[in-house]
């Protein structure tokens, strides 16, 4: 029940009630509406009683209000409620418990919000539990539920419906190794990575106040130049990138202008500024030469001159050597043959043949003792011994004629006249072909090839290829090997065509030979290069060796020893170890192992042919001093 | 100053000294020591004349001064050195020159007379004064070599080889002074470059340039082929055995009764010519790679050379053994010099003679103290040497 005089109840929980000090409790029944409903009516509700309540007769509008605000000292306690429509004042307690709710406190002034809890669930363990109920069995027992539930599992797993969560091995527990060697990129980027350097600490000529000789000087301001010398400069090309200045106290120092920029540009530097660490290749030189075999790893091979042969008063154009080794035969620009024990140097027999001597060759038969001596512009065939010459000479096609009376007695056996001037003659392996050169521009005719034992010749090419320098029997296969100006071709004479054309990168190839298993060659050159084919590789030389100063005159393979030498006219002989390996996979290996010199240069002209022993490390070689030199 | 203990012997009875150990000082060289035993020897015998002595310290000529030389043989010093000493061999003279038309390919001496093979196709006889008795010619090429086959009294067998492929044998009647050709042996197919005569005189082996070796005492009696190229000397070691060297690097011992090859030493270059010395039972070889090396022919696992001797500076065209010593051997070379060597001093020869101005093809010993070499200047040189008394 309401008590008239103001006065609220005191309860824990505080509830405001809205109290009604001198009229009735007229409580308006009409519940939660818009007070808008009754704008038109007289009243505004309806009592408990059910009795209508009037609005107060006279309504304030907004100059009542407002003098109300102005005038009325209790304007500021006064509500206006809504229900019943009347203005209530409320009285200081009521006040204050309004402004305790605004506060945020609680409404009961003797209501004390900080009383000592009452803790239900001490921290002090008492003798008795809280609740004495006996525990369950089943609280000691593994649990009924959770077995079936876990049987229904075990089952769905066996039957495959579940699949279990694989359990990692963590046994050996997570760690980062360190050693372990970690994907090279990785690694190479960690390695490649090259921090900015850091920036200068500060110096003396940041100083705001730095000793005079910080400051730039005059020259180098430049004081007459304008702009001065520091702006003109390239910002690369400055020692400092600003001015130093002086300044009397700290206070007096501006703001850095370029402060900005700078910190700008240093941080360009640290993440933008690509930087990479440049891989300078370490390259020890001794690792690129190759890995020869030393040359007293190779012996034997000729190393010095041994004997000299001299008789001749020209220069020796060719020499030959037979087939066993004992007789040496010389053809010289003085118009003789020559033939010399090789043991001796002693010129056993001397055959003049009236004209130059351009080519000798000694026929490889072992069983015939027969010479072939090309006389300039004729070929005769010499039996040695017996020397059969083949003169080659004349006009129109080759000619073959019997050696007679005087001649005869000389040992020539068998001439061939040439229509023109033949420059090279040399034999087949088995001693009964022998072809000849006659170097001619424009015929086709520049090649024979003559039978001895039928006597016939044979033109074999019909068209015109280019000069021919020299030419060459395989010495074991059917081919033909021709050699022009800038090239080599080689020719099947079973099939008769061409099988391969070499190209050396020479401007003049001067001589050329067969290495006696048959499957290199070797050509000298006027340019001072050495040319070494393998025909099973390619057509372009597997290796020029560029060992001479001057034109490369001849060259020559050994039979048995893996040798070549070569002939120059710088007057030395140069004698390489070429091994040919039997399997197909390695290249030839190329060691040059000797310098032979011992001729004397003769009108620019040095050693002009080279031929080895056919069964002895010995090298003979023919110069243009008219001599002939044995190196063993 | 040093001192050495040292102890002479000598195997040469006329210059025994007293085998007590003497104190020596140890930088004293050959002239110094030669000294000491001269005084030695005139102190025991006062009709003693001064002669040079050579020494050998463990069978090595002494050439430099004691220390040195036993420093470098790594003889200890402590203790008492054996040295051994004998008559110094004087310098061989040339004696006398004898021209010849051509080259002399070949020289055979004798007692008294001296054959000699030349490239001007003819052998000659001279005797060992120098004076030129007889020419033999009948052949058509050069005449390769010469050897005497026998000796009876006034008459005498001797055989020339050829390059036209024979080998003919001849008759000289010293008395008369006349040759006449007996017998031609043909059979080889290529020339023949040297023969040699076994110590009996009844056979006769040829050598030809091309691989085989045939025995001959009228018709060939056998042909041993073996090597693989031209065979450039050949010697009878003794009248069962023959030797050849060859182009091929071997040098081959064959027997001859069954014609089998006996043993075979390999070298490693050319062999240009070999001898044969029955006294140290050793051959010696010269070849293009200007060594002459020793060899003994008993070994039978191939090739075990025991000295090399280098110091020719071209191919050593000829060597031969003295007849009378067994440590001494003379060599010729295409360098043009002469060479006498002792084999117990190995690493310079004895003596160098130069008297030749072209390559040296021929050099031999005679009995009688006279060494000869002829070669491409186309003179034949004697040389008077001293004669050593074989050592016992």
């Amino acid at each position: 029940r309401l008590e008239a005089s103001g006065s609220h109840r005191s309860r824990p929980s505080s509830v405001l009630c809205v109290m009604h000090l001198e009229y009735k409790d007229i409580r308006n029944t009409v519940g939660n509406i818009p007070v808008e409903w009754y704008k038109d009516f007289p009243h505004i509700g309806y009592n408990l009683d059910g009795k209508k309540i009037y609005k107060p007769i006279r309504n304030k509008d907004e100059l009542d209000d407002f003098l109300d605000k102005m005038e009325n000292p209790e304007y500021w306690r006064t509500v206006h409620d809504k229900q019943t429509g009347s203005d209530i004042v409320l009285s200081d307690d009521q006040v204050e418990l309004v402004n305790r709710l605004q506060r945020g406190q609680f409404g009961d002034v003797n209501f004390n919000e900080y009383e000592p809890m009452v803790e239900f669930f001490s921290s002090d363990v008492m003798i008795h539990p809280i609740t004495n109920r006996p525990a369950d069995k089943r609280s000691f027992i593994p649990s009924l539920t959770e077995k079936e539930k876990v049987s229904k599992l075990v089952h769905a797993i066996k039957m495959g419906w579940l699949k279990p969560r694989r359990v990692e091995d963590d046994g050996r527990g997570r760690y980062y190794d360190l050693w372990a060697s970690e994907d090279s990129s990785i690694l190479a980027r960690h390695r490649m990575h090259l921090p900015a350097p850091k920036i200068p600490l500060p110096g003396h000529h940041e100083s705001y106040n730095p000793p005079p000789e910080y400051l730039f000087t005059d020259e180098e301001n430049c004081i007459q130049t304008h702009p001065p010398l520091w702006e003109q400069q390239d910002p690369g090309d400055r020692k400092l990138p600003f001015v130093p200045r002086k300044y009397s106290s700290l206070r007096q120092v501006p703001a850095f202008s370029h402060f900005i920029h700078e910190r700008f540009e240093r941080c360009l530097d640290l993440y933008l500024c690509p930087r990479q660490r440049k891989m300078r290749v370490n390259v020890n030189p001794e690792d690129l030469i190759p890995q020869l075999p030393k040359p007293k790893d190779l012996q034997p091979f000729p190393t010095t001159q041994s004997l000299v042969y001299r008789g001749h008063s020209g220069l020796v154009r060719s020499i030959s050597v037979s087939p066993s080794g004992q007789w040496l035969a010389s053809g010289s620009d003085d118009g003789s043959v020559r033939f010399w024990e090789v043991c001796s140097s002693r010129c056993m027999k001397m055959v003049q043949v009236g004209g130059a001597v351009k080519s000798v060759a000694w026929n490889p038969n072992p069983s015939v003792c027969l010479l072939a001596v090309v006389i300039l512009s004729s070929e005769r065939l010499l039996s040695a011994q017996q020397e059969g010459e083949e003169p080659a000479e004349g006009n129109g096609s080759v000619v073959w004629s019997e050696a007679e009376g005087e001649e005869l007695n000389q040992g020539v056996r068998l001439k061939i006249q040439h229509p023109k001037a033949v420059h090279q003659v040399v034999w087949h392996a088995k001693g009964d072909y022998l072809a000849s050169v006659m170097p001619d521009n424009t015929s086709h005719l520049q090649v024979y090839i003559h039978q001895l034992s039928r006597r016939r010749s044979q033109n074999p090419f019909s068209r015109n290829k280019g000069l021919v320098q020299c030419v060459s029997f395989h010495p074991i296969r059917p081919y033909f090997f021709v050699a022009t100006q800038r090239s080599i071709r080689i020719y099947n004479l079973v099939k008769q065509e061409m099988t391969k054309k070499l190209q050396a990168n020479s401007k003049w190839i001067s001589s050329m030979a067969v290495h006696p298993g048959g499957d290199h060659v070797i050509c000298g050159s006027y340019d001072c290069k050495l040319s070494w084919f393998d025909l099973d590789l390619s057509t372009k030389p597997y290796k020029m060796l560029r060992h001479h100063k001057k034109a490369v005159r001849g060259v020559a393979y050994h039979r048995l020893y893996p040798l070549f030498a070569s002939a120059s006219d710088d007057g030395s002989v140069i004698v390489c170890h070429g091994t040919v390996y039997n399997d197909l996979l390695q290249n030839p290996l190329i060691v040059p192992v000797k310098v032979l010199r011992g001729h004397v240069m003769t009108h620019d002209l040095g050693v002009l042919d080279v031929t080895f022993h056919p069964t002895q490390p010995w090298v003979f070689s023919s110069g243009a001093d008219a001599t002939i030199r044995l190196f063993t | 100053m040093s001192q050495i203990q040292a102890r002479f012997f000598t195997e040469d009875k006329r210059y025994v000294v007293d085998d007590v150990p003497f104190s020596i000082p140890a930088a004293s060289e050959v002239q110094e020591l030669s000294n000491v035993i001269n005084k030695l020897l005139e102190a025991k015998n006062a009709s003693h004349s001064k002669v040079e002595f050579d020494f050998l310290v463990r069978g090595q000529f002494l050439r430099t001064s004691l220390s040195a030389h036993m420093e470098t043989e790594s003889i200890l010093t402590e203790e008492v050195v054996e040295i051994e000493y004998v008559e110094r061999i004087t310098a061989p003279e040339p004696e006398e020159c004898m021209m010849h038309d051509d080259w002399i390919s070949s020289a055979d001496a004798d007692a008294e007379w001296i054959l000699t093979g030349s490239y001007d196709k003819t052998a000659r006889i001279w005797s060992t004064e120098g004076k030129p008795v007889m020419t033999v010619p009948g052949h058509t090429d050069v005449v390769k070599d010469v050897a005497w086959v026998k000796r009876e009294g006034l008459t005498s067998l001797l055989l020339t080889a050829s390059l036209d492929q024979t080998v003919l044998l001849w008759e000289w009647n010293s008395e008369r002074n006349k040759v006449e050709a007996r017998h031609c042996c043909r059979g080889h197919a290529g020339s023949v470059d040297t023969i040699s005569v076994d110590p009996t005189g009844t056979k006769v082996r040829l050598e030809r340039a091309r691989q085989k070796l045939k025995r001959q005492q009228r018709t060939p009696l056998m042909t041993l082929s073996g090597h693989s190229e031209a065979v450039s000397s050949v010697l009878w070691c003794d009248s069962e055995e023959v030797c050849s060297a060859s182009w091929d690097h071997t040098i081959r011992i064959w027997d001859v009764d069954t014609g089998g090859m006996k043993t075979t030493l390999t070298g490693s270059k050319v062999f240009n010519c070999i001898s044969y010395s029955p006294l140290c039972r050793r051959l010696a070889s010269g070849s293009t790679d200007r060594h002459i090396r020793l060899w003994d022919p008993r070994t039978k696992d191939g090739s075990l050379v025991l000295l090399s001797l280098t110091s020719h500076t071209g191919w050593v065209t000829a060597v031969k053994w003295a007849p009378s010593h067994e440590h001494q051997l003379v060599s010729g070379s295409l360098d043009n010099l002469i060479k006498l060597w002792d084999t117990r001093s190995c690493k310079a020869p004895l003596y160098d003679l130069a008297a030749h101005e072209d390559k040296v093809f021929c050099v031999d010993w005679t009995e009688s103290g006279l060494m000869l070499s002829g070669g491409a200047d186309n003179k034949l040189y004697t040389y008077r040497y001293s004669a050593q008394q074989a050592e016992a």
